[in-house]
């Protein structure tokens, strides 16, 4: 057997909406993480290793002692900021089992934004009727908002709202194919348990009569804000082969960005005009595709980031399921639903209907539909592609069967 | 003191050693563009270095501050308290003329909702923030 990375256990909180969790975010983050290693029957003494992602606030340390590891061996950070970095702690968490620097790694997120700032929000930068907020610029990434705060840049909904709007100026995409991917995610969360928008049906009207939040995105094209904490448990084959869980491969896992993203696109920094309306991972994707040995056309099913269901679109076009501009008219056609659509997509419900949990919540889905526990599952899904956020440094994996 | 757009509440920029010559240009009511002073290439925002040439000298060209808008978002949803009479505002990113395609992200005013498209021609107006900032913003402008 061979140490090739492999999940092999998966655990979430109950997922509910923003300021309706019971308990602290942090102890959400230690039951997530419990309910992973049960799941995969692992004793949480023998996990060596934590990969959390994003601005990630329960700790390595203070889990790895309140935990009762015997011994933490290996804890890293992805790079690749917030919504970009779930795959990338999978790739963390990947590289430390195969190198041997780490037997059992677990990656997690929690994320109540009920009991901290808003993420959608800029309460955190300041911001009152009364003073001026002054800007800090200690950081380089801090002194790019310079030029985008205040001219009223002030979250994600303006920052991906806008390669968005150019991509239907140059591509002709339009806010009725932005409601199919909107609409089709949320047929899918009502199948879902666990989705916080799952009793809520949504039709297209509902989607084309709600009110604009950062015009070309209106409410249902903006993700949830929830409470929640999620966890996976990764280790080598041949530890998966002991255990008492069905094992899945991490086939391939790829991190960074094009250039043409480097700073993000509201900021313009470095965005070339043609790769403005991109997600700047075609590079991630070749990388990905390639240490599989496999093609777009091998994925049975995928969970494409979705902070904004604009998102989703670029995401089709930098992993190859079609060419740029033809993403609008893809989901247009039904290609992303389950059961029939070439390409069952979100099929938990993604980060608009089931959580926003930043996109663990996508490899945890991608994970239940390799075991063929999915509630909108794929019949013989043997690839799943999992994306983190397109528009600013990202990453991706290849879910296999073990 | 200019006409008012935006409130007193927004968030004012840090000034660093990079950008001080934009906002200092700026209070004269005049738009500046950082330009790599070894390759000549244009850059925004103004960064410390060419990542083309890696020269760490820069110059500044004043560029006339008529454009294309190149994109946009309608910001409907007021995301600071202050905001709350302002919406719905437009962000816009221009295409300065005489820059090699260099992107500025501002605003586009006193512009109406249902004609706005990429490719319209605006130019640059500004807006004294106070006495010690003033930004570009930019309006429809009728002739090309």
């Amino acid at each position: 057997m061979s140490r090739k990375a492999c999940v092999v256990g998966i655990g979430e909180t109950a997922y509910t909406k923003r300021g309706a969790a019971t308990e602290r975010e942090y102890v959400l983050a230690c039951r997530a993480i419990l309910a992973a290693l049960s799941d995969a029957g692992i004793d949480p003494a023998e996990v060596d290793g934590l990969a959390p992602f994003a601005d990630e606030r329960s700790s390595p340390w203070t889990l790895a002692s309140d935990l009762g590891l015997r011994q933490l061996r290996f804890a890293a950070t992805t790079a690749m900021p917030g919504g970009g970095g779930a795959c990338g702690a999978m790739l963390e968490a990947a590289m430390a089992v195969e190198s041997g620097q780490a037997e059992v790694v677990v990656v997690y997120r929690s994320l109540c934004q009920g009991q901290f700032a808003r993420i959608g929000r800029t309460e955190a930068t300041g911001g009152g009727d009364s003073s001026p907020t002054v800007m800090e610029a200690g950081l380089e990434a801090d002194a790019l908002q310079a030029f985008t705060a205040p001219f009223g840049v002030l979250g994600p909904s303006v920052m991906f709202a806008l390669p968005m709007r150019r991509h239907m100026e140059v591509y002709g995409t339009t806010s009725e194919q932005l409601g199919h991917v909107a609409v089709t995610q949320r047929a899918h969360a009502s199948r879902n348990p666990r989705a916080v928008m799952g009793p809520r049906p949504l039709t297209l009207a509902d989607h084309q009569g709600a009110r604009l939040v950062v015009d070309p995105y209106r409410l249902f094209d903006c993700c949830l804000e929830t409470d929640g904490a999620c966890a996976v448990v990764v280790t080598t084959a041949e530890r998966a082969s002991d255990g008492r869980g069905r094992p899945v491969a991490v086939l391939a896992a790829a991190e960074g960005t094009d250039g043409a993203q480097l700073g993000g696109a509201a900021a313009n920094a470095g965005a070339t005009a043609t790769g403005y309306a991109r997600g700047g991972a075609a590079g991630v994707a070749r990388r990905l595709f390639g240490q599989a040995g496999v093609s777009p056309g091998d994925v049975d099913v995928a969970q494409l980031y979705d902070n904004f269901s604009g998102q989703v679109l670029l995401g089709l076009e930098d992993f190859g399921f079609c060419a740029p501009g033809e993403s609008g008219p893809l989901a247009q056609s039904g290609a992303l639903a389950w059961p029939d659509g070439s390409l069952p997509t979100n099929t938990a419900g993604g980060n608009l209907s089931e959580a926003y949990l930043q996109g663990l919540n996508h490899v945890i889905e991608g994970v239940r539909q390799l075991r063929g526990e999915s509630t909108s599952q794929v019949a013989d899904a043997e690839v799943c592609l999992v994306t983190s956020s397109p528009g600013i440094p990202t990453s991706a994996i290849l879910l296999g069967r073990a | 003191m200019t006409e008012r757009w935006f409130p007193d509440a927004m968030p004012s920029p840090a000034v660093t050693d990079d950008t001080r010559p934009f906002f200092d240009a700026a209070l004269e009511h005049r738009l500046v563009i950082q330009r790599c002073a070894s390759c000549g290439t244009h850059r925004h925002p103004p960064r410390p270095l060419c990542p083309y040439c890696h020269s760490f000298a820069a110059a500044w060209t004043e560029v006339p501050g008529t454009g294309t808008l190149f994109t946009y978002a309608v910001v409907h949803q007021a995301l600071l308290p202050a905001l709350v009479d302002v919406v719905p505002y437009v962000v816009a990113i221009v295409e300065l003329d005489g820059t090699g395609g260099t992107r500025l992200t501002s605003n586009l005013v006193d512009a109406p909702l249902d004609s706005l498209r990429a490719g319209l021609p605006v130019e640059v107006t500004w807006e004294d923030m106070s006495p010690s900032l003033t930004l570009p913003r930019f309006r429809l402008r009728s002739e090309r």
